[in-house]
């Protein structure tokens, strides 16, 4: 494997292109979740991890329909924010022993599309996680009949997409500092908690089947494009080579 | 006098700037900002009428409001600092981000404990989660962790440009903070100045407003010149300490 490259094929290898944006992307997220599939470790932690953090709130709380109609949407969203920020901790940790990070970082490949490819595949991971969940969450906590379930899930896909958004970014902010799995909640909170009141406040809503989705919800895709736009814009400096 | 009799390849005048603020320059600053406070204190509390349906507690506006202007001001700093650093990466423009965000950390801590003593009486609760009171809350816990981060990261080249990415997330809030209580009911009163036909206030209240808000701006700006100077100082003592080792190794 360790056959040296000839000048020729690194002189070929130096005039190449630079690879395009979404090839890089759909590279990394193929790449991630391949390995995820291999290892299903941070999958089953995730899975594990949320599946407890339900079944502590239902006996924390007596678990029932009127509470699920008061709490419901605030007690699903903490689940899943504990999930996400073990799937988001884990994001560039894959990286770090064969530095393949570095590797990265010196090739021509362009470095907004390794982070926008780290979130789309964490952005995956989580809905996966939490499609999972719901229906476990909807047999625990007996939701009101006149829930919408399929709004729910809208609003699941775009809060996710919020939360991964700015945790792929402050995940690599963090990957090279002390206490790095504290301070990752540390930085994403603050920022997420407009996101996390507007994700709550429309899963609330639909749970209990009344009240002003649809201004949630537009703040919640507000948010998904701000967080988006920001974090391309600043990808690059992000990722920079130490 | 000391430097005559060291024998160093240094000039001698570098010992004297390299002490922040010693001159009569910043002697004179400090005066006036100290004299400032004062007079917007005398204004405040002495001068200014009492207000109509609020009585004495209308008085801490003369404290809350400056505060936040003077903090929002230190934070549209750091911005502007941080946007400059990724731009040209000098290390000054850092010097000047840190300086903003501590100055900033602190005078929004000020407004944040002013607000709940005015709410007290006027509103009978402490806090309350309205848009305004909630995003102010999460700007400072925001700035907080940005000063975490730069404790947490290594002191190399990395932590000015982490910190300057975060910075600016971060001054996402500010805007949406100022805005809040114009684009949301929420319990906190609606503003008093830019707010539209019905804002606005008599004419001494307003003086004693400006004398205020002139006077904290003046103590953040000393404070903030003070904590630029230091950052500037420990930038070159890390330089000479990694050259040094340099040297050893």
């Amino acid at each position: 494997m360790s056959a040296p490259l000839s000048t020729a094929s690194r002189a070929a290898a130096a005039e190449r292109p630079a690879p395009k944006f979404w090839r890089v992307l759909a590279r990394v997220v193929y790449r991630d979740l391949k390995l995820e599939l291999r290892s299903r470790e941070a999958l089953q932690a995730m899975v594990f991890y949320a599946l407890l953090i339900i079944v502590i709130f239902s006996f924390a709380f007596d678990a029932g329909q009127e509470l699920t109609s008061h709490v419901g949407g605030a007690l699903l969203w903490v689940a899943f924010l504990f999930a996400g920020l073990v799937a988001l901790d884990r994001v560039f940790l894959r990286e770090l022993p064969e530095a393949s990070l570095l590797g990265f970082q010196i090739s021509p490949a362009s470095r907004t599309a390794l982070l926008a490819g780290k979130f789309a595949s964490s952005f995956l991971l989580m809905t996966a996680v939490e499609l999972l969940l719901l229906p476990l969450f909807a047999i625990f906590f007996n939701p009101p009949p006149e829930a919408r379930w399929g709004a729910i899930v809208l609003v699941l896909l775009a809060g996710t997409w919020a939360l991964a958004a700015s945790g792929t970014y402050f995940s690599a902010l963090s990957l090279h500092t002390r206490y790095r799995t504290l301070l990752l909640p540390l930085l994403l909170l603050p920022l997420a908690i407009p996101a996390i009141v507007s994700m709550v406040q429309a899963t609330q809503h639909l749970l209990d089947g009344r009240g002003m989705v649809g201004y949630w919800l537009r703040l919640l895709i507000g948010f998904d494009i701000l967080y988006t736009t920001l974090g391309l814009v600043l990808a690059d400096a992000v990722m920079q080579t130490e | 006098m000391a430097s005559m009799t060291l024998q160093t390849d240094q000039p001698a005048q570098a010992t004297s700037s390299s002490f922040p603020g010693r001159g009569a320059w910043w002697s004179v600053c400090t005066l006036l900002a100290f004299g400032l406070m004062e007079a917007a204190l005398f204004e405040a509390l002495k001068i200014a009428p009492t207000e109509k349906t609020m009585g004495i507690y209308q008085r801490i506006f003369y404290v809350h409001v400056p505060s936040f202007i003077a903090g929002f001001t230190a934070f549209a700093i750091n911005f502007l600092a941080s946007v400059a650093y990724l731009w040209r990466r000098t290390l000054k423009a850092d010097a000047l981000a840190v300086a903003a965000a501590e100055v900033g950390v602190a005078f929004t801590a000020i407004g944040l404990i002013t607000g709940p003593i005015w709410a007290k009486p006027i509103w009978g609760i402490w806090w309350t989660w309205d848009a305004r009171l909630t995003l102010t809350l999460v700007l400072w816990v925001m700035y907080v962790s940005y000063l975490m981060l730069r404790q947490l990261t290594p002191a190399n080249e990395q932590q000015p440009r982490l910190a300057a990415v975060l910075a600016v997330f971060f001054f996402l809030d500010v805007p949406i903070d100022y805005m809040a209580i114009r684009w949301w009911p929420t319990q906190h009163p609606q503003p008093v100045f830019f707010g539209g036909p019905k804002s606005g206030v008599a004419e001494p209240i307003a003086v004693a407003f400006l004398i205020s808000a002139i006077a904290f701006l003046a103590l953040a700006a000393l404070l903030f010149w003070q904590r630029y100077r230091l950052e500037c100082d420990r930038q070159k003592l890390a330089a000479v300490r990694r050259e040094l080792a340099l040297r050893q190794a």
